[in-house]
């Protein structure tokens, strides 16, 4: 393992055969975008998408716009359709990938690499196909040329990912229902706010020790993020919830729902993109800018600085912060759980909130 | 954060390569690549390290790991 490998550890401990404390460890590098500053923002927003590769496009985006918050910069319409197109169809991505890579394993059955495969190239080949220069995360603009064919072959090679991850979810969800599980892991529901915490830019400010990145709240609220805090107003999911909560069946529904809804706007979209040449200067190089981008996971966010044109005071914070955080929804969720199975189905409750790095789950004392 | 870490191939057999990165070698599978990649090329490694997952141009790799080189210099790894 090298040393930048993150990953979290979550211990279980058992209290009379239950669950009566749940230990989350993370040594996620919270701090590690510190080294970006002093640099031109050029240079990092290229740099992003490689560093953070498994959601690099919205790592990218929010840190686009973060710098054009920051530069004064108001990006075309037509830009900030493209960027919606390749954050969804990267979300999408995402979701296929954990359904078909990840849900498996829950199964005792092995993962569809035939299907996993073609889905990252498929996240490269829309950047490609709206910026063919490669500039998609240049501030104001790339050169935009949308080619729509190539667009609706990614939503329909996307859509038969989708259709193979149907199936895998299919036999997930029988069996959290043969094993009466759909409520498991259910808490009184605090859902991020569709528009984020409303504290969000004054704690990133003032997080100057990264304890705020590594655990966030507002106003001491942990918010769970991602598929089922934004697809919670639909009326399925809200049925769903209204039966089991947030418990496992409608997160792993959530994810589905999103999957498909995700698709269905990227089809929309593409009818409506424009060709745009961007290269919109900055207004100032002086000032401050937030990024917040709806990633697969949840909320993204990149905080940046620009003093003299050069990056300072550079901040994110990721979904997993928030779902795995000590006092969020994984950890109260698992609180009282109990049975011969409790690591499986802790297992089932992590994956429900997709964490970006990989965990272990360990449960200490008597069963 | 996941962080992905370019890793430099130094051998292949048969669909598995050995990579290094900050000096430590790894074993990955090729078969999810979408690219051809040769003994020097740079990949990044999926979720857990089982599979490769992109190849990327030395030039990107290079930046990425001095970047890389100083999170771990001022002990933030």
């Amino acid at each position: 393992m090298l040393p930048l490998d993150s990953s979290i550890a979550i211990t279980l401990h058992l209290d009379e055969g239950r669950v009566g404390r749940v230990e989350i460890g993370s040594n996620r590098l919270v701090l590690a975008s510190d080294m970006l500053n002093g640099r031109k923002p050029a240079q990092v927003l290229a740099l992003l998408p490689t560093l953070y590769s498994l959601c690099g496009t919205a790592q990218g985006l929010a840190g686009l716009e973060a710098v054009e918050n920051a530069a004064g910069i108001n990006a075309h319409p037509a830009q900030r359709m493209a960027r919606r197109v390749l954050c969804l169809v990267e979300m999408a991505a995402e979701h296929a990938a954990a359904i078909l890579r990840d849900w498996p394993s829950l199964l005792g059955e092995a993962p569809d690499l035939a299907a996993l495969k073609p889905l990252r190239p498929l996240i490269m080949t829309a950047r490609k196909a709206l910026y063919p220069a490669g500039d998609w995360a240049m501030p104001g603009g790339g050169g935009l040329a949308p080619d729509r064919p190539t667009l609706v072959d990614i939503v329909h090679r996307l859509g038969e990912a989708g259709n193979r991850a149907d199936l895998v979810a299919d036999r997930l969800l029988a069996r959290i229902e043969n094993e009466d599980l759909e409520g498991f892991g259910a808490v009184s529901p605090s859902l991020m706010p569709e528009t984020g915490p409303a504290d969000l830019n004054e704690r990133l400010a003032g997080d100057h020790d990264g304890s705020y990145r590594a655990r966030p709240d507002c106003a001491g609220a942990v918010f769970e993020t991602g598929p089922l805090a934004r697809q919670s107003r639909r009326p399925l999911l809200a049925a769903l919830m209204g039966q089991y909560s947030n418990g496992l069946m409608p997160r792993f529904a959530a994810r589905m729902m999103e999957m498909a809804a995700a698709l269905r706007e990227v089809e929309d979209l593409a009818q409506d993109l424009c060709d745009d040449s961007g290269g919109l200067p900055m207004e100032r190089t002086d000032g401050t800018g937030l990024g917040v981008v709806d990633a697969a996971r949840g909320l993204l966010v990149h905080r940046v600085e620009l003093r003299e044109g050069v990056l300072r005071e550079y901040r994110i914070l990721a979904p997993t912060e928030w779902n795995f955080h000590p006092q969020g929804p994984l950890a109260h969720g698992l609180m009282g759980a109990s049975g011969p199975d409790l690591e499986w189905r802790a297992a089932l409750l992590a994956a429900s909130l997709d964490p970006c790095v990989p965990y272990r789950i360990e449960v200490c004392g008597n069963a | 954060m996941c962080m992905a870490v370019p890793s430099r191939i130094t051998a292949i057999d048969n669909g598995v390569a050995t990579v290094e990165a900050f000096g430590t070698l790894r074993t990955t599978s090729l078969m999810m690549l979408a690219d051809e990649v040769a003994v020097g090329d740079y990949v990044i490694l999926g979720p857990g390290g089982t599979f490769a997952a992109e190849k990327i141009d030395p030039e990107m790799a290079a930046e990425a790991l001095a970047y890389l080189t100083e999170v771990l210099a001022t002990g933030q790894a």
